[in-house]
C-alpha cells in the first residue's frame, strides 16, 4: 500500500534522512532560484559591468590579476585625481577583488579560461546564493521550526530590497559584504549560544573577511557590543557571553587592523569605540561576578557601587580628553547625517547630492520588501515572547536597522536580512499551526500546560486550530501572498533592478528592442582616439567608468575623496569660459566630457545635475559662484531664452547646448529632458572645440584649444575666423588672465 | 597596441618536434655590392597597376630573354628596402602555362651598397640561351598611397596620391615597356605629364585607365627613375589592419569548428582638418554621401555559421546584424563599428562563430586510420569595395589534444591566391593549454606579413594524426580527478580531530 511504503520513507532513522535530504535539495533551488532571478540583464544585454563605482572595482580587480597581490597592495593610481593621484591600494576595501582573484586564479589552475569580467559580473549572484543557505542557518538558529530557515532563504534569494545590489553585473563590495553580515551573524549567535571559542574566532574571521570587503562593518562592530550590552542590562551575564565576545574582539579588531584602509581606526575612531566600551565594561562584569563569589553581599555592593562610579568617570573623562586632544576621532560627516538627515545638505553637499544617500521614501519600503514588510513587526514580537540570547539580537537588529533604512535608501540593505528573519519566523509559526492536519489532542495541552516552569514571558501559550475553514482560508491566503510576493520580486528585478545603466534600452515602435549605447561609443571613441595618458575632465559621477571604460586618466570619480578638487571641477564647469580655461590649463586638461540628454529626453544628464556643481562649487567659492546667479529672479532654474547671464555663459550650459540648434529648423530647437524652446542661437564656444558626440548627443566630448599661436585671447580669435570686425574693447570685466604657464 | 600573444605552455609532445613542413623563412644574404649578373633581357613589359582599392595591386607580364651562354634560372626582381617589406603576395608565374603554379622565390635581404632588396624567382627549367619565357609577375604594395591633402574637412572628397617610376625597376636591360594605371573612377585632378619620353601625349587617357608608354628603353640603363606622381580621388576609407590573429579551435568531441578574430584596425586616410561633427555626420548618412569614413564592415561567412558575436574592450557593440545563410548561399554579418572611423581614427575588435565541423574535416583514406584532414579558409575578413590591406596575419589552428605529426598546405589555383608562397609562411607548432587539458592542445600558428584581402579564398589545409586514446585522455583525466577529490574528502571525514574524551 502506498501510505505504509510513504512511512518507510518519512518516519524513524530513514524519515530524518529524507527529510535532510529534501531540505538540501530545496536549499539548493533556492539558491539556483536566488542566481537566476539576478541574470535578468544578462540575458537582455550582455555580461557587462553595471552603473559606476563597479566600473572601478573591475578596473581594480583586473590591476589584482594582471599585476600581482603585492603591487595591487601598493597600488599608487596615478590616472585618477589627476594631478594628485590616488593611494588606491591603501583606500580601498579589497575584499571584493581579492575574493575574484582568487576565483580567477582557482579557475585558471583548472585550465579553465575563464575571462576575468564574467567572474565580476557572476560574483554578485554567486554569493547571493550563498547568503540564501547563511540566511537558513541564522534563521535556524532562532526557531525550532524546521520550515522558518527555509522560508527565510528563499525570502532572502529573491527579496528585492537585495536583488538591487546584487544583480549580475552589480559587482559592488555589497555582493559579497551582505553573506559576509549575515553569514558573520549567525556565527555570532552560534558562538553566544555554545560559549566556545572555535565559534567566537570563527566569527572574528569572517568579521576581519568583512571588514576587508566593506565600510557597512561598522554596523557589525556596533551592533555586537549592543547586543552584549543589552544582554548585560538584562542581567543574563554569563560565560558563554564573555568568551564569545572576548575572542571576537580581540582576534577580530586584530583581523579588521591588518587592512590598511581601516589601520588604526578600530582604537581611534568614535565609531569603533562603543565596541571598546564593552570590551571593557564585560571584563569589569566578569570581574564583579569573580568578587561576588568571595565576599560578602553588604562588602561586594558597595565594592561594586564605587567601581562602576570609578570607571565611568576614568572611561568617560578618557575618551573626552582623547577626542578633545585628537586621538580619537570624531564622528565622521557621513555619520552625522545617519542621525540628522538635512545635515549633509547643509554642511557636505557631496554626500547629499549621491540619490541613495536620500532618506527613504515609504512606499520603498513595501517595493523592495513587499508583504515581508507587514510580517516584520509579527516576528519581532514572537521574538520578544521567547526572549533568548539570540532573540534580543534579533530585537536590537531590527530597531537599528529599520532607524537607519529610514534615514538612507542604501541602508535598506542591511534591514533586509533581519526582515527575512523575522518574516519568516512569522510566517513559519502560523504555517506550523495551520498547516496541521490533525486536530490537536488535549493530552498535549496539557502536559504543556503543566510541564513549563520558566519566564512567564518564555512560555508558550498553547494555540490549536480545530477547525478545518480556518485552516483552508489562512493556508490559502498565505499561499496567496506568497506567490504575490513571488511574482512582486520578479517584476521589480526585472524592471527597476535589471539595468546596467551604461547601456539604456529602449522599445522602438515594433516591440522589439533598440540599445541606445552612447556612452560606450564616446568612452570607446576615447580609448582608440586619444593619446594614452590625455586628460578628461568630467562631473565625478563618470570618473569610474572613464577609468574603466575609456581607460584614460580622470581629475575627479566616484571615490569622493577629496572635496575641494569636486568643487573645483564644479567651479571650471558653472563660470565663464575666460575663468574656466584657466582651471583648465592648470589641471592639462586636455578633453571635457559632457553628458546632455536634450536630444532624447534623458534625465540623468549634467545640466540637470549641475545646481549640485554650482553648490559645490559655492561651498568652496562662495565669492565667485553664487547659487542664486543660476535662477531667474523669479526663482526658476531655466535653460531658454530667460536663463540667467551666469547660466548662458557657464561653460556647462555652452557645452550642452554648442552646435545642438542646427539640428532642428530655425528657432525650433527643443530641449526634450527640460520640456523648453531653446533660444535661436547656439552658444558660442571660444576655448574648445567639439571633438566628439555620441549618435544620440548622450555623451559630448570637448577638446581644450591651445593657447592662440599669435597670443591673441580665444574669443577674439573664433570671431578673426567667422570674419567678424574686431570689437572695442570698452568694457574690460572681469579677470583676463589666459597665459598661465 | 597590444598583442594579444597567446599564452603558450611547454610541454610539447617529441611526436611534434618530428612534424616536417614546418618552415621559418630565411632570407638570402647577398655580400655588399651585389649585382645581378647581367643573363637576362625584358624583351617586352607591361606593367598594370591597379589603384581601384586602397592598396597598390601590380601584374607585370613581362617576355625574358636568356642573352648569356650559358642556360640561366634565377631572375633577380630588385625593390628598395623600403618598399620590399610592405609586398604583398608576391608571386611568379609561367604567363603561357598559369595552371602549372607558381616558380620558387626566395627573398634577400637588403643589399647595403645600393639599398635595394632582390626577389629571386627560379625557374623550374633553366631557360635556354636565346630563348624566351613570358613571366607573370603578380604582387600588392601596402601603404603606398597617401592622402593629399592630408587633411580634410569631414564632408569633402578625399584624394590619394600614387608615386612610382615611369621605367620599371628591373635587374636587367628592357627594351619596350609600359605601364597601365586603373583608377576607381574618372576625377583625376593632377598627374604627371612625360616630357620627351615618347611621341605624342603621355601619358594616354582612356576612361578611368591611363597608360603610361610604351617607351622604347633598350637604351636606359636599368634601375633609371622617371618619377611620375597621380593623384585621383578615392571618397572611401583606406582600411588598414594593423594586425589580424584568426584563431580557429577544432573540437573533436562537440563536432564544432570554432573561429575568433581580433582586428586592430585603422583607417589610413585624410584625417579631419577640424574635429568631428556630428551635425555633419548625420547630413552626410541621411544624404547617403560617400565619405571617407568607415561606416559599416561587411563580412561574409560561410553557409553554415552560426553564434556570430562581435565584441570589443568594452563589450558587446550593440550596432551589428546578422543576416544567415539561406540554404548554401554566404551568411552575411554586418558590423557596423561603435563610431564611424574616420582617417586616422583606430577601432579594434573581435568577431566570432561556429561552424560544424563535419564540413571541414575528414578522415584520411584508410579504413581504420587515424589521420585527419581539415580545410578552412586560411583568411576571411571583410568583403570591402575599397580592399583591405593586412600588415600582418597570426593565424592559430588549435588543434585537439595529443594531435600529432601535423602537416600543413595552401591550395593553389590557376591564379595568383593573394598569399606568398607556403615556404615564406611562418609555421610554428606549440601547445595551448585550456579547459582542463594535460598535454595541452597542439596548436600550429602561421604567421604572413602584407596581405591583402585579395587572399580571403585562399585554402588552409591541416593534417594530423590523432588516436582514440588522444580524445580519451580528458574524459578519464577528469574521471580520475574528481575520484581523487571524492577519495580525499571522504578520507578527511574520517580523520577524528576532536579534543574531548573518547
Amino acid at each position: 500500500m502506498a501510505p505504509s511504503s510513504l512511512d518507510v520513507v518519512l518516519k524513524g532513522s530513514s524519515g530524518r534522512n529524507t527529510r535532510g535530504l529534501l531540505r538540501v535539495i530545496i536549499l539548493c533551488t533556492i539558491a539556483a532560484a536566488a542566481v537566476s532571478s539576478r541574470l535578468f540583464s544578462v540575458i537582455r544585454f550582455e555580461s557587462i559591468i553595471h552603473e559606476f563605482d563597479p566600473w572601478f572595482n573591475f578596473r581594480a580587480t583586473k590591476y589584482l590579476v594582471e599585476n600581482g597581490f603585492y603591487s595591487f597592495w601598493d597600488w599608487f593610481d596615478d590616472r585618477t585625481w589627476h594631478p594628485l593621484g590616488r593611494v588606491t591600494g591603501g583606500t580601498l576595501y579589497p575584499g571584493l577583488m581579492v575574493t575574484s582573484g582568487v576565483i580567477y586564479h582557482i579557475l585558471r589552475l583548472l585550465t579553465i579560461p575563464v575571462d576575468i569580467r564574467n567572474i565580476c559580473v557572476l560574483l554578485a549572484p554567486g554569493f547571493s546564493g550563498l547568503t540564501a543557505l547563511a540566511m537558513y542557518l541564522l534563521t535556524s538558529e532562532m526557531s525550532d521550526s524546521p520550515s522558518a530557515g527555509l522560508l527565510a532563504a528563499a525570502f532572502m534569494g529573491i527579496t528585492p530590497g537585495y536583488i538591487s545590489r546584487s544583480v549580475a553585473g552589480s559587482y559592488d563590495n555589497e555582493a559579497i559584504a551582505i553573506f559576509l553580515l549575515v553569514f558573520t551573524f549567525y556565527l555570532w549567535i552560534k558562538a553566544v549560544k555554545n560559549g566556545s571559542i572555535m565559534w567566537g574566532a570563527l566569527t572574528a574571521l569572517f568579521y576581519g573577511y568583512m571588514v576587508s570587503a566593506w565600510g557597512g562593518y561598522v554596523f557589525i562592530t556596533n551592533l555586537i557590543p549592543l547586543h552584549v550590552f543589552v544582554l548585560l542590562c538584562m542581567g543574563r551575564y554569563s560565560t558563554r557571553v564573555y568568551i564569545s565576545y572576548t575572542t571576537w574582539y580581540a582576534l577580530g579588531t586584530l583581523g579588521s587592523m591588518q587592512i590598511p584602509f581601516v589601520g588604526f581606526l578600530p582604537i581611534r575612531n568614535s565609531d569603533h569605540m562603543s565596541a571598546l566600551g564593552v570590551f571593557g565594561l564585560i571584563q569589569l562584569v566578569a570581574f564583579a561576578e569573580f568578587i561576588r563569589g568571595y565576599l560578602p553581599g553588604k562588602q561586594f555592593q558597595k565594592l561594586l557601587t564605587s567601581m562602576v562610579l570609578l570607571t565611568f568617570g576614568l572611561g568617560f573623562g578618557g575618551l573626552v580628553l582623547l577626542s578633545v586632544s585628537g586621538v580619537i576621532a570624531p564622528w565622521s560627516g557621513r555619520f552625522y547625517s545617519l542621525w540628522d538627515t538635512g545635515y549633509a545638505k547643509i554642511h557636505i553637499p557631496i554626500i547629499a547630492s549621491v540619490s541613495e544617500h536620500q532618506p527613504t521614501a515609504w512606499p520603498a519600503f513595501f517595493f523592495d520588501l513587499n508583504f515581508l514588510i507587514w510580517l516584520f513587526p509579527a516576528g519581532v514580537f514572537m521574538c520578544f515572547q521567547k526572549l533568548k540570547d539570540e532573540h534580543v539580537f534579533v530585537v536590537i537588529y531590527s530597531v537599528l536597522a529599520s532607524y537607519f533604512a529610514g534615514v538612507m535608501v542604501r541602508l535598506m540593505l542591511t534591514l533586509t536580512p533581519i526582515v527575512c528573519v523575522a518574516a519568516a519566523l512569522a510566517l513559519s509559526c502560523i504555517l506550523d499551526n495551520f498547516l496541521v492536519a490533525s486536530t490537536p489532542s488535549t493530552e498535549t495541552k496539557a502536559k504543556a500546560t503543566t510541564e513549563d516552569k520558566s519566564l512567564r514571558s518564555a512560555r508558550n501559550p498553547v494555540v490549536g486550530i480545530y477547525s478545518w475553514f480556518s485552516k483552508s482560508v489562512v493556508v490559502a491566503s498565505v499561499t496567496l501572498y506568497l506567490l504575490m510576493f513571488v511574482a512582486h520580486c520578479t517584476w521589480v528585478t526585472s524592471n527597476a533592478y535589471s539595468s546596467p545603466s551604461v547601456v539604456l534600452a529602449s522599445k522602438l515602435p515594433d516591440g522589439s528592442q533598440f540599445i541606445i549605447d552612447d556612452y560606450r561609443e564616446a568612452y570607446y571613441w576615447l580609448r582608440q582616439n586619444t593619446p594614452d595618458n590625455a586628460k578628461i575632465m568630467s562631473w565625478w559621477d563618470y570618473g569610474y567608468q572613464i577609468g574603466g571604460m575609456a581607460d584614460r586618466p580622470t581629475l575627479v570619480d566616484n571615490n569622493t575623496w577629496n572635496n575641494t578638487h569636486i568643487a573645483t571641477v564644479g567651479k571650471a564647469m558653472s563660470s565663464r569660459e575666460e575663468v574656466s580655461y584657466p582651471i583648465l590649463r592648470q589641471h592639462d586638461v586636455d578633453y571635457v566630457l559632457v553628458v546632455f540628454g536634450g536630444l532624447l529626453g534623458y534625465s540623468g544628464d549634467d545640466l540637470n545635475k549641475f545646481l549640485w556643481m554650482v553648490r559645490i562649487a559655492e561651498g568652496i567659492w562662495p565669492d565667485e559662484v553664487k547659487e542664486r546667479d543660476f535662477f531667474t529672479a523669479r526663482g526658476e532654474y531655466r535653460v531658454d531664452e530667460e536663463a540667467t547671464p551666469a547660466m548662458k555663459n557657464s561653460l556647462m550650459y555652452k557645452m550642452s547646448y554648442h552646435n545642438y540648434q542646427s539640428l532642428f529648423p530655425p528657432g525650433q530647437a527643443m530641449d526634450r529632458v527640460r520640456g523648453t524652446k531653446l533660444p535661436k542661437e547656439s552658444p558660442q564656444l571660444n576655448t574648445l572645440e567639439e571633438a566628439f558626440t555620441s549618435e544620440n548627443w548622450i555623451v559630448r566630448l570637448y577638446k581644450v584649444k591651445d593657447l592662440d599661436n599669435l597670443g591673441r585671447d580665444h574669443s577674439n580669435a573664433v570671431a578673426f575666423d567667422k570674419g567678424l570686425k574686431r570689437k572695442r574693447a570698452t568694457k574690460r570685466k572681469g579677470p583676463r588672465v589666459l597665459r598661465t604657464e | 597596441m597590444r598583442f594579444f600573444t597567446a599564452t603558450v605552455l611547454g610541454l610539447l609532445a617529441p611526436s611534434l618536434c618530428a612534424a616536417t613542413s614546418l618552415t621559418t623563412p630565411s632570407r638570402l644574404d647577398l655580400p655588399s655590392g651585389f649585382k645581378p649578373p647581367q643573363v637576362f633581357k625584358n624583351t617586352n613589359l607591361v606593367r598594370n597597376t591597379n589603384l581601384e582599392k586602397s592598396y597598390v595591386r601590380e601584374t607585370i607580364n613581362v617576355v625574358v630573354e636568356n642573352v648569356d651562354k650559358q642556360p640561366q634560372s634565377d631572375y633577380y626582381i630588385p625593390f628598395s628596402a623600403e618598399v620590399f617589406d610592405r609586398v604583398g603576395g608576391f608571386e611568379v608565374r609561367d604567363k603561357k602555362a598559369p595552371e602549372k603554379g607558381r616558380f620558387d622565390v626566395d627573398y634577400t635581404e637588403a643589399v647595403s651598397s645600393d639599398g635595394n632588396q632582390y626577389f629571386v624567382v627560379h625557374l623550374p627549367e633553366p631557360l635556354a640561351p636565346k630563348s624566351q619565357i613570358t613571366l607573370g609577375i603578380s604582387y600588392s604594395v601596402l601603404s603606398s598611397l597617401s592622402p593629399l591633402p592630408a587633411t580634410i574637412q569631414q564632408a569633402d572628397k578625399q584624394y590619394l596620391t600614387y608615386s612610382f617610376s615611369a621605367y620599371m625597376s628591373s635587374a636587367y636591360p628592357t627594351d619596350t615597356q609600359k605601364t597601365k594605371l586603373k583608377f576607381p573612377s574618372t576625377n583625376v585632378p593632377d598627374y604627371t605629364t612625360t616630357d620627351g619620353l615618347k611621341s605624342g601625349s603621355d601619358p594616354e587617357r582612356k576612361g578611368a585607365t591611363y597608360t603610361y608608354g610604351p617607351y622604347d628603353t633598350a637604351k636606359v640603363a636599368p634601375g633609371t627613375d622617371h618619377p611620375i606622381t597621380v593623384r585621383y580621388e578615392f571618397t572611401k576609407p583606406v582600411i588598414t589592419v594593423n594586425l589580424l590573429e584568426r584563431d580557429l579551435e577544432v573540437s573533436h568531441w562537440g563536432g564544432n569548428l570554432a573561429t575568433e578574430e581580433r582586428y586592430w584596425l585603422r583607417n589610413n586616410g585624410s584625417q579631419l582638418t577640424k574635429q568631428f561633427s556630428r551635425v555633419d555626420w548625420t547630413y552626410t548618412n541621411y544624404q547617403k554621401a560617400p565619405t571617407s569614413a568607415v561606416r559599416e564592415l561587411t563580412y561574409p561567412l560561410l553557409p553554415g555559421s552560426v553564434d556570430p558575436y562581435f565584441i570589443d574592450d568594452i563589450g558587446n557593440v550593440s550596432t551589428s546584424r546578422y543576416r544567415p545563410s539561406v540554404g548554401k548561399s554566404a551568411g552575411n554579418l554586418e558590423l557596423k563599428p561603435r563610431y564611424p572611423i574616420f582617417g586616422g581614427w583606430n577601432y579594434s575588435f573581435r568577431i566570432g562563430w561556429n561552424n560544424d565541423l563535419a564540413s571541414f574535416l575528414r578522415r584520411a583514406a584508410g579504413v581504420d586510420s587515424d589521420s585527419y584532414v581539415l580545410k578552412v579558409p586560411l583568411i576571411e575578413g571583410p568583403k570591402m569595395a575599397e580592399g583591405i590591406q593586412y600588415e600582418r596575419v597570426i593565424v592559430r589552428v588549435v588543434l585537439p589534444e595529443g594531435a600529432h605529426n601535423v602537416r600543413f598546405e595552401i591550395l593553389e589555383g590557376t591564379n595568383s591566391n593573394g598569399l606568398p608562397g607556403a615556404e615564406h609562411i611562418h609555421a610554428q607548432l606549440s601547445s595551448l593549454k585550456t579547459y582542463m587539458d594535460t598535454l595541452g592542445r597542439t596548436t600550429l600558428t602561421l604567421k604572413v606579413d602584407s596581405l591583402t584581402d585579395e587572399a580571403r579564398d585562399s585554402k588552409l589545409v591541416v593534417t594530423y594524426d590523432h588516436s582514440m586514446i588522444d580524445a580519451l585522455r580528458k574524459p578519464f583525466t577528469i574521471f580520475a580527478g574528481l575520484l581523487t577529490v571524492f577519495v580525499a574528502v571522504w578520507g578527511i571525514g574520517k580523520i577524528d580531530v576532536s579534543i574531548k574524551k573518547r
